[in-house]
């Protein structure tokens, strides 16, 4: 199954850039805070739509 | 310094919003009509135009169903989340414009082309090279756009959602090249660089992850933002959500072999796809759980609101289809499902559910909000609901009943010990099940119209909202120095990510250096009766993949006593090594054809092709009239033979100058054999090579014993 | 009273507060106090009130709102210089800490900020360590105006000494993280590779392929080991440099045997090693470990006073007033102290009515009067006007520092060895013996080949990583559920003292009483409305706690004339309000004994008639007195109060058994009880204590545990923080740190069966790489789910809380 390889390589290969992907989000602090960035996300923007005067909600 | 305003662009969301609902709309009337085509014949509408048969059709269907409504599906997250999550417009709108018009393009481009023939027969890659190099540029431009987008980004943290669609991109991209590896022999028409066993496995290694980084995690992403928006709650465990993200990343990509269990590929191969997918159970289990835990104690609201509904059912599915999976993938129940309606039916559970459903949740959230206004009738969206998972299960539970009907019966002996009941009575028994069937996607389609005029009306009640002024501060410089430093920093500081790195670089050098060497070393036949097809039998595969009969006929027997009984001796991965592509197929609507060759006369196989229910009756196979017309293009063999050479193939040096005379010879003699039925046909005909190549199929292990 | 009652429904549109007395009405909304209005109405103009559509009163009480002058000692240079994160030409860098942070609308609220001060570039969160990132444009804005900005709008940023000391780093550690993400990166592949070779089945590797697989897993193996798995090697040797076998050591050994063989085997082509195995246990060992360190960011077990003390404090110099910081003071500066702050050094009062709390210092609940010329120690905090004083001694030589710096010399009972070390250290022996005796069983036999796989996978399968994993992950989780119950224990050794303590000993003041709130009942004739004005007028004059409780109880705002005012030092007061004679006081004052009453009373006559009496008591913590029930038969229960005997009668009556109950404790005397109570070995004791006058006990006992007020939020150095309100459950605290010393006992039992289920294997030299495999990780996952289970249950049981509601998460 030589094409194992390949595809072994590629996954790996893939795996690994996943794994600089974790090292690096754990080193910038991504997980720092775990509670904040689920509530920002629902957390509406304070704009201010040309046509609308209010998107709030 | 100050706070630096902005604005978030919400056309292209709009438009890739249109397009999924446009593109919905077409996929899955396709796929209805390929339903109908199943259940009754007629809707082939052979007498009008007799190209446009299933097997031509379902490979639209999937297609569009996948990359345009799907696709259109994530990019319309994409497009509207990430900017909000990264408190940025996109990177560049140009860009976003380009992939939004190119994909439009590619996705037309695809439909006719596989209308007309033009396909790789490889399924979810059917898409011929050029439309593959589109494809990938298009993409690429897209990456860009996004990590743009990122590396502008003013909110430091990237949202768990953004993740999954970083995943996404890099795996989908990877996947995507690996698989269209192929050589070109016309404008549109290639042949896979693997062959056999090989091309089933990298075919599978893409499958299913196309499944996994496609239909899947960007999904996963889509709900991680917009589950939480529509229920206004945080998501459950944000923790788990980040443990969900890693854990699937690292497993999925090694689930790929369980679609091939029982095949010729190797045992452990096989093993190993089962291990990592049942593994899969538990990473996708925790992120269902986080989305509906994250409705927990908003029950009352779901009880009211058509978008949580949506939601709610669409994480379900998914919950389902990712325990039903690694069931699947389990040997003993894998020798049910494979080839059979379960399949179907697990798809479907996915694509109607969670994908559909995940989608129909955002439209509705989405529109909206678009147009600063509210939803023109939550009744009618709630109708949509009902249908729609009416339509659901209408058209799965169906299927599992064919599946297990037709398992029961395939694998039925009398007592003296011949096989029970004959394929067509199987097609019988099912046909019932396949109405039902369509009778499900006619549901779950009219769904789709409720939503479309509830849509439609929704933007005619306010001002679309063309974009949004925002402002916020740039990221501090203080965080930048870390990013700005990584790769230097990281490097020295950290000597294993150097270790990690250099590996990756080894095993892309890896890479460049094996594939040429490892294919054609593992090109020689390990079985000495198999020889390479003759250019007669080459053109005729060529038709049997431009109609697409790998979409209900299989060419692998798997070493079971009725399928040996009801085919033949079963398949050896020796058989495979010329075939490029592979034909193993991955669904028995019609009886496998991996030992047809030989089993009857060539004048059976003449008026089967022009009528099949002239040879078995009650055959839901359509008619092929235009083979009897059409003559065969040999200008093609040169090219072709010469491709398959390149490949390892080994044709004599320099055959492709005489090719066109043994195919000329090859031809006359079946025209002489037909004689003898009393048929007269010229031997240009393309039928002819059709014949040829049925007539060839599982010869050479015969020829050996 | 009922008229309260009545008042009762009004809550503080701002901090949900009940609205006394009457409720400030504005925009259609209640408030309690002019401070929630404030906020309120700063938010509304600013368009921010999604603050209080995001959660219902999210605010925090604004009743103590912060002077005008009180950050002017951000602008001394130095106190900037240690404040400032970074700062250049254009923006400046700060990090507060701030406590009141609590919910999403804070979250939303703070990083928001830039729409009530413009000049506020960005402003970030971090939750879990409540703290805010702020940049702002030096053009616009001042270090105190930003902060003022936050006061503003209720959340006062926490400034202390010791933080300008050592300026917090943001950084927490990493390093497990990256290890744990190596190790599962190479553990995901290895097993694939290492998979497929036993799923080989029929069919045999082509051998290009097999020896891809072998490099691939030699090269993810290196990092999982030296990198992922360095810790255990670290640890062991130290263990070794000490003469002494930590749990750490087998494990070692076993990493080193598995790795060593594997290499063996792979290169002379006699097998396919181990390397799985040593990754999966390398990857889950590391989560284990994860799991039970997890530290709760924003709980300080070792706050020194300092972080109780002001900052800066004005200086009297010449006429005016400027800020100097505390450590800056020298004697015979004149400085100020106003309404509600710490005094931070020992000085001479000299100016302005003194009414000091020593509590927090002594223990003593009631406030005391100092009159002027007499001496104010640190520590003690002024419940009455401004003051103003003279410095006697430096912050470091005061009295307080002095005491503070005594108990840090106690150094703790060195912490004898906890029960997996000692295991580990048998286990270890055991495991050798076996190893030996198989190995000479074989060698006897002649089989050498045989006796050297014998011996070296005995060493592997003997790895008791099981048994670390076991108590890694039943101390995390109980960690974890006593952290959602709002008990936070520094580490998890604490857990396993727990389960041994024999001894309770309980501060009084703000540990079974709250803090600074009395119990007040009246007997008598009841006072009508304009008696009441009377009282509060004439008692409003009288500087003494119990007086003070009673107008606030009073809650009366109508003024009248009070003539004649005559007080008699520690009797009572006489007064004419009203053409009415009035006198107030000890029951002897107003000639009237009273029997069996605890407390402090205040008679009342009025016109030679006697009224009635007002009784003023502490306030018992809800459900204390069932705690002390519930533990009285199973532990010896002791208390030390550093305040008067006032209530000793309900005391006695509650604590049936005690040991002993003591009064007027100073803070030496409290630490010598406990060590006294420690002279008998058999005895463990955990101290429960709030002030800092139990910092010396806290540290001198087993275990000292910290009792936190929500509004309170600092404490002195302790084992564990409880909060105030989950007190009354501590019963349900110590018997679960029992259940988990018995949890840990039982999956070790498992763990054994695994054990010697693989040493069965290895000691007849026929242990595969497969087998080895499968042990591991259906140990490894199966250890982790029991204890886990098993808590979980257990807490269940114990009736302690298991999830979090979506708004607070565990600190």
């Amino acid at each position: 199954m030589s094409v194992m390889i390949i595809i072994l390589i590629m996954s790996i290969a893939i795996a690994g850039g996943f794994l600089v992907a974790f090292l690096w989000s754990v080193k910038d602090g991504q997980y720092d805070d775990d509670f904040s960035p689920a509530q920002r996300a629902i957390f509406d923007d304070k704009t201010k739509i040309k046509t609308k005067t209010n998107s709030n909600i | 310094m100050q706070l630096e305003k902005f604005t978030y662009d919400n056309r292209l969301p709009k438009w890739f919003a249109y397009a999924t609902i446009f593109w919905g709309f077409v996929g899955m009337l396709i796929g209805l009509l390929a339903a109908l085509q199943l259940a009754f014949p007629v809707f082939n509408f052979s007498e009008y135009f007799p190209h446009l048969a299933f097997g031509r059709l379902r490979p639209v269907h999937t297609n569009a169903v996948i990359f345009a409504f799907v696709g259109n599906g994530i990019f319309t997250a994409v497009y509207y989340s990430m900017p909000r999550l990264l408190k940025t417009p996109m990177w560049s709108e140009k860009l976003g414009r380009i992939h939004f018009w190119g994909w439009q393009l590619i996705i037309v481009a695809a439909a006719v082309t596989l209308l007309m023939g033009f396909t790789q027969a490889k399924e979810y890659a059917e898409i011929e090279w050029p439309i593959d190099i589109a494809i990938t540029i298009i993409w690429v431009l897209f990456g860009v756009n996004m990590f743009g987008t990122i590396l502008t980004r003013r909110e430091r943290h990237l949202y768990v959602a953004i993740w999954f669609f970083i995943g996404s991109w890099v795996t989908v991209a990877l996947l995507h090249v690996v698989n269209a590896a192929v050589i070109p022999v016309g404008l549109f028409k290639s042949y896979s660089w693997y062959a056999g066993v090989q091309d089933a496995l990298v075919q599978w290694w893409y499958g299913h992850n196309a499944v996994a980084f496609f239909l899947t995690t960007p999904y996963l992403g889509l709900m991680y933002y917009f589950l939480p928006k529509a229920a206004n709650r945080p998501i459950y465990s944000y923790r788990l959500s980040i443990v969900h993200f890693w854990s699937l990343i690292f497993l999925y990509i090694w689930a790929g072999p369980h679609h091939l269990l029982y095949t010729a590929v190797p045992e452990w191969a096989q093993s190993l796809g089962t291990v990592f997918s049942i593994m899969l159970l538990l990473p996708s289990w925790g992120g269902m759980l986080n989305g509906l835990f994250t409705l927990r104690g908003a029950w009352d609201k779901v009880r009211v609101d058509p978008i949580l509904k949506f939601f709610v059912v669409g994480v379900t599915c998914y919950g389902m289809s990712t325990f039903e999976g690694p069931m699947m993938s389990l040997k003993n129940v894998n020798a049910i499902s494979h080839y059979s309606d379960w399949t179907i039916a697990h798809v479907h559970i996915g694509a109607l559910g969670w994908n559909g459903f995940m989608t129909f949740g955002m439209l509705y959230w989405l529109i909206p909000k678009l147009f600063n206004t509210t939803l023109f009738s939550r009744k009618l969206a709630s109708t949509h609901f009902w249908i729609g998972t009416l339509g659901i299960i209408i058209y799965a539970i169906p299927l599992y009943f064919s599946a297990f009907r037709s398992y029961f019966m395939m694998k039925s002996f009398t007592p003296e010990g011949q096989l029970e009941y004959q394929f067509m009575d199987i097609v019988n028994t099912v046909l019932p099940y396949y109405m039902l069937r369509a009778l499900g996607g006619l549901l779950y389609l009219s769904g789709v119209v409720l939503m479309i005029y509830n849509v439609y009306r929704t933007t005619k009640q306010d001002e679309f909202v063309e974009t949004e002024e925002m402002e916020a501060a740039p990221l501090p410089k203080v965080y930048h120095a870390p990013k700005n430093a990584f790769w230097h920093s990281v490097i020295e500081r950290k000597p294993i990510v150097l270790l990690t790195l250099s590996l990756i670089v080894v095993s892309i050098g890896g890479i460049v250096e094996l594939i040429p060497t490892y294919l054609v070393k593992s090109n020689i036949p390990t079985i000495s009766s198999v020889k390479p097809y003759t250019p007669l039998e080459l053109q005729g595969r060529d038709i049997y993949i431009r109609e697409g009969c790998y979409n209900c006929h299989s060419q692998q027997i798997r070493p079971f006593r009725y399928e040996v009984a009801r085919y033949g001796e079963y398949s050896k991965a020796g058989e495979f090594v010329y075939d490029h592509p592979f034909q193993w197929g991955s669904k028995r609507t019609g009886p496998d054809l991996a030992r047809i060759g030989g089993k009857y006369p060539d004048s059976w196989h003449f008026y089967h092709m022009l009528d099949p229910s002239s040879m078995a009756e009650g055959s839901i196979m359509p008619p092929y009239p235009f083979l009897f017309e059409d003559d065969l293009n040999i200008a093609t063999t040169r090219s072709k033979i010469h491709a398959m050479r390149k490949m390892g193939v080994p044709y004599p040096f320099n055959y492709e100058d005489i090719a066109n005379d043994d195919l000329k010879k090859q031809a006359v003699s079946i025209v002489a054999n037909l004689k003898t039925a009393d048929i007269e046909i010229e031997p240009s005909k393309e039928i002819i090579a059709v014949i040829a190549y049925l007539q060839r199929m599982g010869r050479d292990i015969k020829a050996q014993n | 009273m009922d008229s309260n009652a009545i008042k009762l429904d009004a809550q503080c549109y701002h901090c949900g507060d009940i609205c006394l007395g009457h409720p400030i009405h504005f925009d259609e909304k209640d408030f309690c106090c002019e401070g929630c209005k404030t906020v309120y109405s700063i938010l509304n103009k600013s368009d921010l009130c999604e603050y209080y559509d995001l959660n219902a009163a999210p605010g925090a009480s604004q009743r103590k709102r912060y002077r005008k002058d009180k950050f002017e000692f951000l602008e001394l240079a130095e106190v900037q210089q240690k404040l400032i994160q970074y700062k250049d030409a254009d923006q400046t860098h700060l990090i507060f800490y701030l406590p009141q942070m609590h919910c999403s609308s804070c979250l939303w609220l703070l990083e928001n900020i830039h729409h009530v001060n413009s000049s506020i570039l960005s402003s970030r969160v971090n939750f879990g360590k409540k703290e805010i990132f702020i940049s702002f444009d030096n053009s616009k804005a001042t270090l105190r105006s930003v902060v003022e900005t936050l006061a503003d709008i209720g959340y006062e940023p926490h400034i202390s000494l010791d933080q300008l000391d050592a300026k917090q780093t943001l950084g927490t550690n990493r390093t497990r993280w990256y290890k744990i993400g190596v190790a599962g990166f190479c553990l995901s592949n290895i097993s694939m590779m290492s998979f497929s070779e036993y799923l080989i089945g029929g069919g045999t590797l082509e051998p290009e392929l097999a020896l891809a697989f072998k490099v691939l897993s030699i090269a993810l193996a290196i990092p999982t080991l030296f990198y992922s798995g360095s810790e255990f090697f670290v640890s062991a040797w130290g263990g070794l440099k000490h003469r002494y076998l930590n749990i750490d050591a087998p494990v070692a050994l076993a990493l080193a045997m598995t790795f060593i063989r594997s290499l063996y085997e792979i290169f002379s082509g006699t097998g396919s090693g181990y390397l799985d195995s040593m990754a999966g246990i390398i990857f889950f060992m590391l989560i284990g470990r994860w799991l039970q360190d997890r530290t709760y960011q924003a709980v300080s077990f070792d706050r020194d006073f300092k972080s109780f003390f002001p900052i800066a404090v004005n200086v009297i110099k010449d006429g005016k007033s400027i800020p100097v910081t505390v450590d800056k003071l020298r004697p015979d500066d004149v400085f100020q102290i106003h309404h509600q702050e710490i005094i931070p050094v020992d000085a001479i009062l000299s100016k302005g009515n003194a009414l000091i709390d020593y509590s927090f210092v002594s223990g003593e609940s009631a406030p005391v009067n100092v009159s002027k010329g007499e001496i104010v120690y640190a520590g003690g905090k002024q419940t009455d006007g401004k003051l103003e004083l003279i410095v006697v001694k430096e912050v470091s030589q005061s009295y307080l520092t002095n005491l503070w710096n005594k108990e840090i010399d106690q150094s703790k009972p060195a912490l004898e060895h906890n029960l997996i070390d000692t295991i580990s250290t048998y286990f270890t022996y055991v495991v050798f013996a076996i190893g030996i005796l198989a190995g000479g069983y074989w060698y006897w036999q002649g089989e050498t080949t045989l006796m050297w796989n014998a011996m070296t996978t005995i060493l592997i399968v003997a790895c008791p990583c099981a048994l670390l994993l076991s108590s890694n992950f039943t101390n995390g989780n109980i960690l974890r559920i006593f952290s959602i119950n709002k008990f936070y224990l520094r580490s998890p050794e604490v857990i396993e003292k727990m389960a041994k303590i024999s001894h309770i000993v309980f501060d009084k003041t703000g540990t079974l009483t709250q803090h600074r709130k009395s119990k007040i009942t009246y007997q008598g004739q009841i006072l009508n409305r304009e008696e009441q004005e009377h009282l509060a007028n004439i008692l409003s004059q009288a500087n003494h706690p119990a007086t003070r409780a009673i107008c606030d109880y009073l809650e009366i705002s109508e003024a009248h004339e009070v003539k004649n005012y005559k007080l008699t030092e520690g009797q009572g007061v006489e007064a004419w309000i009203d053409e009415y004679y009035y006198k107030l006081g000890s029951p002897a004052f107003v000639g009237k004994t009273f029997v069996n009453l605890s407390g402090s009373q205040v008679c009342i006559s009025k016109d030679g008639e006697f009224k009635g009496v007002f009784q003023v008591s502490n306030v018992y913590r809800f459900g204390i007195f069932d705690l002390i029930q519930k533990l009285n038969h199973k532990f010896k229960l002791s208390v030390i109060s550093g305040d008067n005997d006032s209530e000793a009668a309900v005391l006695n009556n509650f604590f049936s058994n005690k040991e002993s109950i003591l009064f007027h404790q100073k803070p030496q005397d409290k630490m010598d009880y406990i060590q006294h109570l420690q002279s008998n070995v058999t005895d463990k004791v955990m101290m429960i204590g709030d002030g800092l006058n139990d910092a010396g006990a806290l540290l001198q006992s087993d275990i000292g545990i910290a009792v936190t007020d929500s509004d309170n939020t600092f404490t002195p150095a302790s084992d564990g923080i409880i909060d105030a309100n989950k007190l009354a459950i501590l019963d349900k605290f110590l018997l679960f740190a029992k259940d988990g010393y018995r949890i840990i006992g039982v999956s070790f039992l498992i763990s054994i069966i695994y054990n010697v289920i693989g040493i069965y294997f290895a000691v007849q030299g026929i242990l595969s790489p497969f087998i080895a495999a499968i042990l591991m990780p259906s140990s490894s996952i199966s250890i982790v789910l029991i204890t886990y289970g098993m808590s979980e249950w257990m807490a269940k049981y114990r009736g302690l809380k298991l999830t979090n509601t979506q708004k607070e998460p565990t600190v």
